[in-house]
């Protein structure tokens, strides 16, 4: 089973990975990430190690650390859709 | 009633393409989601029943239901620039909750909770003019343990039968697949072939193949969200797939389909 695309989210990811829900789905807290993103994470009681890989931004050491893949990706999308919204067609 | 049956990709990119994406391609699959439009609205439609799987939007960690129905009076939803908001059928839905309880399946159900973007994607493409209200129904399929594919099909069967048995005209659409790997290395690298194999068995009528697949292989073959397909599966039956389109790109199997009941 370990070798699975898409594991169990081990509890002591649920801090990264709540971080990395909010970057996806929650408009307000990816505002504050794009002003201040240590400040950002350390208000949702992100720190250490977990903290510095999200800030690093590292898709293999977030996995590493037990974020959900699919979280990684799309909490990235959505921060370059902000970052580079003129690069999207829209229907 | 159960008047008709669609599966449909809802892949973000086709509501909103980066320059990756092979802008014929997304039109392509743009001409077969209106087809569907089209046929919701000669099968005069009183309500859409959609099975898709949460993309960790309405559950986080916090509760990750197995499978769940949306029972609120309506349902909105947000990506970038869109903002969605439907109408919920509530009769229908709490039917759908109430009568699956008594066959034997736990439902969660919820009267609040945001509509994650593989309930809106299709629907943007294929919602008939004269809009029509919905019945969100949740598959959990990101976040493991999901329920097999037996599961979801035995699940969909008890769901046709309640369907069948309302007294007004309902399509059941299963949002999702086919393989992509979002999130991981295999990204790029798809099992259409395994997308082509299951359609063909689709095409000849063999839908209950699909319950007898294992999560492992699912996984593997990046198709985790096929169980939406296969509750839908286990609604319909053996009827034979009309596939409107399958488009691989780069990174997704792209598939449009329709059974009749």
């Amino acid at each position: 089973m370990s070798d699975l695309h898409y594991r169990f989210p081990p509890a002591s990811a649920y801090r990264l990975n709540r971080c990395l829900f909010a970057l996806k789905s929650d408009d307000d807290f990816r505002a504050r990430f794009q002003k201040d993103a240590p400040a950002a994470i350390a208000a949702m009681g992100l720190d250490g190690e977990d903290a510095a890989a999200l800030l690093g931004g590292d898709r293999d050491t977030l996995l590493a650390r037990g974020a959900h893949p699919y979280l990684v990706f799309m909490a990235d999308l959505r921060l370059k859709m902000e970052r580079e919204p003129v690069s999207f067609e829209f229907f | 009633m159960l008047v008709g049956a669609f599966a449909c990709a809802h892949t973000p990119q086709l509501l909103a393409r980066p320059g990756t994406e092979d802008r014929d391609l997304v039109l392509r699959v743009h001409a077969a989601f209106a087809r569907v439009k089209r046929r919701l609205a000669a099968l005069r439609v009183d309500a859409i029943a959609i099975v898709a799987g949460d993309h960790v939007e309405a559950f986080f960690l916090d509760g990750v239901p197995a499978l769940a129905v949306y029972v609120g009076t309506e349902c909105a939803g947000a990506f970038g620039r869109y903002r969605y908001r439907f109408p919920i059928h509530e009769p229908l839905a709490r039917a759908i909750v109430e009568q699956g309880v008594e066959r034997g399946f736990d439902l969660f159900y919820t009267q609040a909770a945001p509509l994650d973007y593989a309930f809106y994607v299709p629907l943007h493409f294929t919602m008939p003019e004269a809009a029509v209200p919905i019945v969100p129904l949740h598959v959990n399929v990101y976040l493991p343990p999901q329920p097999t594919p037996r599961r979801c099909y035995d699940w969909g069967r008890a769901l046709g039968e309640i369907i069948r048995a309302w007294p007004e005209r309902v399509v059941l659409m299963a949002s999702g697949g086919m393989s992509h790997f979002p999130g991981t290395d295999r990204y790029a690298s798809p099992e259409f072939d395994y997308d082509r194999r299951l359609l063909d068995a689709l095409k000849a009528g063999r839908g209950h193949e699909l319950a007898a697949v294992t999560g492992e292989e699912l996984d593997k073959m990046g198709n985790i969200e096929l169980r939406t397909w296969a509750t839908l599966l286990g609604a319909v039956g053996n009827a034979r797939a009309d596939v409107y389109c399958y488009e691989p790109s780069w990174h997704h199997g792209n598939a449009v389909v329709e059974w009749v009941p």
